[in-house]
């Protein structure tokens, strides 16, 4: 994947494909690629929340790190989905780290000139935050799911 | 019409003989602490010769009559189920051995029982057991050698219940069509008092020979067929059927739930004396060397949370789902699993229920649209 | 309405259990252990994945547990058990050689026949993992009668995973795509975590919605999300089977206990297709 250009990984990946020609040129203009070796760190929890990641390949932990434990996983992203969300509510910063469990490649969108982007061009902004929006309820649901304990010992249910 | 004959009713007391000469143990109505219960029948002269029942909704009482009348009561919180799927009952006993574990089922010759004083509801009754117990793909083998002993004397109603019977809704009386080996209908009026029996069956006929009784004159045929019709005409309450079934499971979060449940009691009176009502439970019973352990079967309560206890939870925690799954279940689902009304209209619930809900106008009031603006969940 | 697919033989108590003895046991987890039961005399009982036993143990009780061995062998019988309660703690502490009385099988299995020819997708949360094992194993062995078949696992925890081996054996197989995904896990986790449900999005170039057929077991609430997910890319409800759970004391079809609206989970299911409960699948309580 990583000999792709942005444009053509746009074309392809769930969380764009089906925006126009248009619209994709529109962010590819803004897109590089990354590649990430196994425990690299694509953002760390504290610094300023710039970048937005569509995940190509591999797969990817949420974590927050826990004095005294290290890092504790929350949550894994696999390619075809999208990581960071807080480049949009800026000025701000990244709120848990996000590391690489296997070798992964994302495509990184420059998160200011995406915001002055969508002043430009408001229709645009709304298909990518009403993306957003289903990425954040997706991972919200599953967290919900994740604190009913499903699978635990009966009695505590 | 088969051939009638008719018992004069110094005569009845002939008919136990002669069935406890046949090898019966003859089982029926007999007067204790305040009810009209079926038990065993020494002599004639257990039967609650004499005495008739005030029944309504959540009151019942026994009155003396003026008469000798034999059967001038309706039924009472005992119903058949108790000799035909008792509770408790030792389905099997284990051993433990040298070489593993024996299993055996108990093996006590069980009494042919005669039941004396059927109604038809209660026969329609015995025949939705027959479905749910011994008609599916798996027999169960303790009711099935119970009832294929069991002879089968009727009783066609002559008394009733008003404010609790609705058997002529339910297609399942008063008159006895079905199920008996005789049938008598009780034909007393001022100076005559007699039985007009009819054959269900070759080994009924054979009994009744051993009885004095004669051909019933044409008009003593008269006299009994008036006796049910006459029950059948002043039968007022009654429980709408037709399209029951759909209306219920199209109700399932009808406000009504909500309101039977802040009465209901969830007591399970209704489930134990209802003679439809099956469910049950089994656990082990074991000795204190931890040798020998019995399987020993009761019926079981639907209105009890560990009826649904799963992984950890009832699931049904609610009053108000417990009495809904009671009454879908009588009066709908029933249908779909045996092919018959799990309700046969005999009222004893409804008798028998401490704070007198009486099934039939809940099921009406569920099938009644919910008024706007009531609370649905 | 299902035929039965166990009729007994007419004039057998069929609540009479047979004798079978542990043959041979493994622990999964921390509280489940999968115990293989062999008759001495060598009585198989035939049985379909997705149908169940009642094992009784001597003096404490009976309780349903799916089969999640290979049927080809019918006359050794594998069960997975979480020890839970009285029962299946006295279950799950059997050693070789120990006696277990066996009533079985019962209910409808997985629509193994029905799937021959469609893709079929898997779908475990935690212990359900049990009776679909026992269908995986017989997919595999007829992996030809079958188009793509994907494999979606949901577990507590690395820790409460079961079946290691056959996992590490089934990510090897070309023929088969399985996720595994976990609640929760420390850094030294290399796998998934999030919930099964969310697994289907990753595998939906796996299947073709209206040519799958979908065995899914587990919690209700991980069932009823799943369904969503699954409805959402356009499995038809008839093609999406669940195995339910209810409280059972006879699976004879007399004892009223495991009732769910006009249904007999132990006879009419424990497998059922989501069409047959979608009319009560919103009732709570039923
Ligand atoms: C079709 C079916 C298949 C099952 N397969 C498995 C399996 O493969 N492995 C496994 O470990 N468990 C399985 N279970 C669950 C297992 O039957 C219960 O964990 C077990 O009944 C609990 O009994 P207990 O005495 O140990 O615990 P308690 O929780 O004390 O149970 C008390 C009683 O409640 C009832 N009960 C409690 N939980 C359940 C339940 N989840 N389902 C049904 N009845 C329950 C039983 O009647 C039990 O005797 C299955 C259940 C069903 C209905
Ligand atoms: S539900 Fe009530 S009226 Fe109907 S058969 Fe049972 S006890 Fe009689
Ligand atoms: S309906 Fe009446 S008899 Fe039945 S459980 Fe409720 S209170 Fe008891
Ligand atoms: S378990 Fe007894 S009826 Fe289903």
């Amino acid at each position: 994947m990583s000999d792709h250009t942005p444009a053509e990984i746009l074309g392809s990946h769930p969380f764009t494909a089906d925006l126009s020609d248009e619209d994709r040129a529109q962010l590819a203009k803004l897109a590089r690629l990354g590649v990430y070796d196994p425990d690299d760190y694509l953002l760390r929890e504290g610094q300023p929340a710039t970048a937005f990641y569509l995940i190509v390949e591999g797969l990817v932990s949420i974590e927050l790190f826990i004095p005294g434990h290290g890092p504790r996983p929350l949550q894994t992203v696999e390619g075809g989905s999208a990581v960071g969300w807080s480049w949009m509510l800026a000025p701000s910063r990244w709120e848990f780290d996000a590391r690489a469990l296997e070798r992964t490649t994302a495509l990184i969108l420059d998160g200011e000139r995406l915001r002055d982007l969508f002043v430009e061009d408001c229709c645009l902004g709304l298909r990518i935050a009403h993306r957003l929006l289903f990425v954040v309820a997706e991972r919200l649901k599953a967290a919900r799911l994740q604190l009913l304990d499903l699978y635990g010992p009966p009695r505590e249910l | 019409m088969s051939q009638l004959s008719v018992l004069d009713s110094r005569d009845l007391p002939e008919l136990l003989v002669a069935l406890q000469r046949y090898g019966y143990r003859v089982v029926g109505p007999t007067r204790r602490d305040g009810a009209i219960v079926y038990d065993e029948l020494v002599s004639a002269a257990d039967l609650p010769i004499g005495w008739t029942d005030e029944q309504e909704a959540g009151h019942y009482r026994l009155k003396r009559r003026e008469d000798d009348a034999v059967f001038a009561y309706a039924v009472g919180p005992h119903s058949w189920k108790r000799f035909l799927h008792p509770s408790p009952l030792i389905l099997w006993r284990a051993r433990r051995t040298a070489v593993g574990v024996s299993i055996e089922t108990p093996t006590e010759e069980l009494p042919r029982l005669a039941l004396f004083g059927v109604r038809s509801c209660d026969l329609h009754a015995i025949a939705v057991l027959d479905r749910v117990l011994r008609g599916g793909p798996f027999v169960d083998p303790y009711y099935a050698e119970r009832r294929s002993r069991v002879f089968v004397v009727a009783i066609n109603c002559g008394h009733f219940s008003p404010s609790t019977c609705f058997c002529v809704s339910m297609g399942t009386g008063p008159k006895a069509t079905f199920g008996f080996d005789l049938a008598l209908t009780e034909v007393l009026e001022p100076g005559r008092h007699a039985f007009v029996v009819e054959v269900g069956t070759e080994e009924g006929a054979e009994v009744l020979r051993q009885v004095p009784h004669r051909t019933a004159e044409p008009w003593e045929r008269a006299a009994a067929e008036h006796v049910v019709k006459r029950t059948a005409a002043r039968m007022g309450r009654r429980l709408e059927t037709a399209g029951l079934k759909e209306a219920l499971y199209a109700n399932l979060e009808h406000p009504r739930w909500d309101d039977v449940a802040q009465r209901c009691l969830t007591c399970g009176n209704c489930t134990m004396v209802c003679p439809t009502c099956f469910c049950f439970t089994v656990e082990d019973r074991t000795d204190l060397t931890g040798t020998v352990t019995e399987r020993v079967r009761r019926l079981d309560v639907c209105f009890t949370t560990e009826f649904t206890y799963t992984a950890g939870k009832p699931l049904r925690q609610s009053a108000r789902s417990r009495y809904r799954q009671w009454l879908t279940h009588k009066l709908g689902s029933w249908g779909d699993q045996f092919g018959v009304s799990g309700c046969v209209g005999c009222g004893r619930c409804i008798t028998w229920c401490p704070v007198g809900i009486d099934m039939t106008e809940e099921a009406a009031a569920i099938r009644s649209p919910s008024e706007p603006g009531e609370r649905t969940r | 309405m299902r035929e039965p697919s166990s009729a007994p033989p007419p004039g057998a108590n069929p609540y009479i259990p047979v004798p079978f003895r542990v043959s041979g046991r493994r622990r999964e987890t921390a509280d489940t252990v999968t115990l293989r039961l062999r008759s001495p005399t060598g009585d198989s009982l035939p049985f379909k994945p997705g149908q169940f036993m009642m094992l009784y143990v001597f003096g404490v009780g009976e309780v349903p547990i799916s089969v999640s061995g290979r049927p080809r062998r019918a006359d050794i019988l594998e069960h997975t058990v979480r020890a839970v309660g009285p029962v299946t703690r006295r279950l799950a502490a059997l050693r070789r050689g120990d006696w277990v009385g066996v009533r079985g099988p019962f209910g409808q299995g997985w629509p193994l026949a029905l799937a021959e020819g469609f893709d079929v997708l898997l779908v475990a949360g935690g212990l359900g993992l049990a009776p679909l094992r026992s269908a995986l194993l017989q997919i595999l062995a007829q992996r030809d009668r079958y188009r793509r078949v994907t494999v979606l696992y949901g577990a507590r925890s690395p820790a409460d995973l079961l079946y290691r081996l056959d996992l590490t054996r089934w990510q090897q197989r070309p023929d088969l795509e399985l996720r595994v995904t976990v609640d929760r896990a420390d850094e030294r986790w290399r796998g998934q975590i999030g919930v099964v449900p969310a697994l289907i999005a990753q595998v939906e170039r796996q299947f073709e919605p209206t040519r799958t057929v979908a065995l899914v077991c587990g919690p209700e609430v991980m069932m009823r999300f799943t369904v969503r997910e699954l409805q959402k890319r356009g499995v038809p409800d008839d093609l999406i089977y669940l195995s339910l759970e209810r409280n059972m004391k006879c699976a004879l079809g007399l004892c009223g206990h495991c009732q769910f609206g006009p249904a007999f989970i132990c006879k009419d299911g424990p497998v059922m297709p989501f069409s047959r409960l979608a009319p009560f699948s919103e009732i709570r309580e039923l």
